[in-house]
């Protein structure tokens, strides 16, 4: 059984000039514990394949498995919490809640555990990302990279045996995005599953695999 | 994190929005309750002046000559006293303030009068109203500008009218009417200086046009429970009641709605923007596996903050409008411009309930979609 699965995956949008194609007939898998990274020119698809796999966007045809597990055949609430349980997100705009300081976000993730465990988890999490002293503050009070580190101890904290990554060091300097590329791999030397849709060629280092994307097709590393 | 802590979180960060929020909710609020309340105190007035204008229905002795009747001002004729209190506990009459009186041209000290007894008002059962003319106490009277001016009389003054004695309770200002030459005391002193016990020439009350339809459906009334009187109205004065009263109504009718209208369209835009400003935040806390109940109370939860906190500060802020500026426009019933406690409890139910409403259908729709779609889309 490989960790995600898709099964002719199509995705259509209604645009003014007409339907648009964002993925076209995709069939593909990640195995578990694999390192794939996606390339491809803006508007491939890269990140409605992504979007799909992280059960936040219903493809117009086709099947998404994640872990053998039909996922858009699922309620919108089991989705939600299948999607907490199993997938970890690290959007490239970081998205994290503005009102909310450091530790409150990373706490945001839903969980199973403990109040008490969680918290725990999460401040073990700020002082291996570096950010302990950062804790109290608000993302308006932080740097680029001290945010992106901040989602990724978020996506982070429910251990999920998936993490998928959106352009993940497109706002960041080398410096910072080599430190979340290191997270990155870290989370796959220890048996996680890593799907990064990137434009920079230099995260193919890290990779098992690489995949091309041009309109919506695959056109190599499938 | 607990659905009220995040409520208060986006509430201190955010404060300038939430106050605006606030500021929307209560200037609709103390809009409509101003107006309201001034409404109120509209109807009240334009009430409370048409009746000052006096009765305007006459109730008379059958027998009497109405030449004679509009010549001197009163009927030749008498009926007994007994009438005006059938009369009130008639039931189906559009009439209130019920007045029997007994009035006679006399002379007195050399000087012609109009001796005038009134009888305390009759209050119709059920129909419980604040007096419309004066009571005169036993043993006291009152005295027309013209007879108390030619005979130097003053208040307090001790009197002999027709051999009984009286005080006289107040000396009236000038009318420029057949009231100048007038001498009031109570209907039953004025039966017993006349020697007419019992008696009575004339009921004066107020017939309500809006309570119980036109003069002609009431004289058919009138005289099948009293069968030996007549009726006149004095037309102007009841039409006049009649249309001004509907005036206000018709105009408090038109206008509330529009209030209503305007004060809801107003705070449910404003709802309505702030979800929308906030859909990302929605798009997160999907992604990160929220279910939609969770995102929709925390929605609905500020905006029932904004809408009991808005609707406390526009209740206060109207009502002080209302009550400051209030009296100075309706001044004869400026006391009773107060408070309308009754406005608080709607307030603090119907403005959190809208302002939950007009959130929770674009909380709903960011809700359903994809989490990447709200994402995205910012």
């Amino acid at each position: 059984m490989n960790a995600i699965e898709f099964e002719n995956i199509t995705k259509i949008y209604a645009g003014p000039g007409g339907e648009v194609r964002a993925l076209d007939d995709l069939t593909f898998s990640v195995e578990h514990g694999e390192f794939v990274v996606v390339h491809g020119p803006s508007g491939s698809g890269k990140s409605n394949l992504l979007l799909t796999a992280g059960c936040m966007i219903h493809p117009t045809e086709g099947r998404v498995l994640i872990h053998g597990t039909d996922v858009y055949a699922m309620t919108e609430r089991e989705r939600a919490g299948f999607r907490a349980e199993n997938i970890g997100f690290v959007f490239q705009m970081f998205h994290l809640v503005p009102y909310l300081n450091i530790i409150d976000n990373v706490l945001l993730a839903v969980g199973t555990e403990s109040k008490r465990a969680r918290r725990t988890k999460a401040l073990e999490f700020l002082k291996r990302f570096s950010l302990s002293d950062r804790s109290l503050h608000r993302p308006s009070e932080l740097s680029t990279g001290e945010r992106q580190r901040t989602a990724v101890a978020r996506a982070l904290l429910n251990e999920p045996t998936i993490l998928l990554a959106d352009e993940p060091t497109g706002n960041l300097d080398p410096d910072n995005s080599a430190t979340v590329m290191g997270y990155l791999s870290e989370f796959h030397s220890n048996g996680g599953t890593v799907v990064v849709v990137t434009h920079e060629r230099s995260a193919a280092e890290h990779a098992d695999r690489v995949v091309n994307l041009e309109r919506g097709r695959i056109e190599s590393g499938a | 994190m607990a659905t009220f802590r995040l409520i208060i979180k986006e509430i201190t960060y955010r404060k300038l929005n939430f106050l605006l929020g606030l500021l929307a909710v209560a200037a609709a609020v103390a809009l409509f309750v101003s107006v309201l309340t001034m409404g109120q105190a509209s109807e009240r007035e334009a009430r409370q002046l048409m009746r000052d204008m006096g009765f305007n229905l006459r109730i008379i002795p059958k027998g009497a000559d109405m030449e004679d009747f509009w010549a001197t001002d009163f009927a030749d004729h008498e009926m007994p006293e007994e009438y005006a209190r059938r009369l009130g506990s008639e039931p189906g009459l559009a009439v209130n303030h019920l007045v029997a009186t007994l009035q006679k041209k006399a002379r007195w000290r050399d000087r012609q009068i109009l001796l005038t007894g009134i009888s305390p008002e009759i209050v119709p059962p059920g129909k419980p109203k604040s007096p419309m003319s004066f009571t005169i106490e036993k043993g006291t009277v009152y005295l027309g500008f013209e007879v108390a001016r030619g005979l130097g009389i003053n208040k307090g003054d001790e009197i002999d009218l027709f051999g009984k004695q009286f005080t006289v309770e107040k000396c009236l200002a000038e009318s420029g009417s057949k009231d100048d030459i007038r001498v009031y005391g109570d209907l039953h002193d004025v039966q017993g200086v006349l020697g007419m016990e019992g008696k009575i020439n004339e009921i004066k009350a107020l017939h309500c046009v809006c309570d119980g339809g036109a003069i002609g459906t009431l004289r058919e009334k009138l005289v099948r429970a009293l069968p030996d009187t007549q009726v006149t109205e004095f037309r102007s004065i009841a039409i006049a009641r009649a249309e001004t009263r509907q005036m206000v109504e018709k105009y408090m009718a038109f206008i509330m709605p529009i209030v209503m209208l305007v004060c809801a369209a107003w705070v449910a835009v404003l709802a309505m923007m702030n979800v929308r400003e906030r859909r990302r935040e929605i798009g997160i806390l999907r992604a990160l596996g929220h279910g939609s109940a969770r995102i929709a109370s925390l929605f609905l939860g500020k905006a029932v903050v904004v809408g009991v906190l808005g609707a406390a500060g526009g209740f206060v802020a109207g009502t002080g409008i209302a009550v400051n500026w209030g009296p100075g426009i309706f001044k004869v019933t400026s006391q009773m411009i107060t408070p309308l406690y009754g406005f608080l409890g709607w307030s603090l139910v119907v403005a959190p309930l809208f302002v939950a409403l007009a959130s929770f259908l674009p909380t709903m729709m960011a809700v359903t979609q994809d989490p990447a779609v709200t994402l995205t889309k910012e």
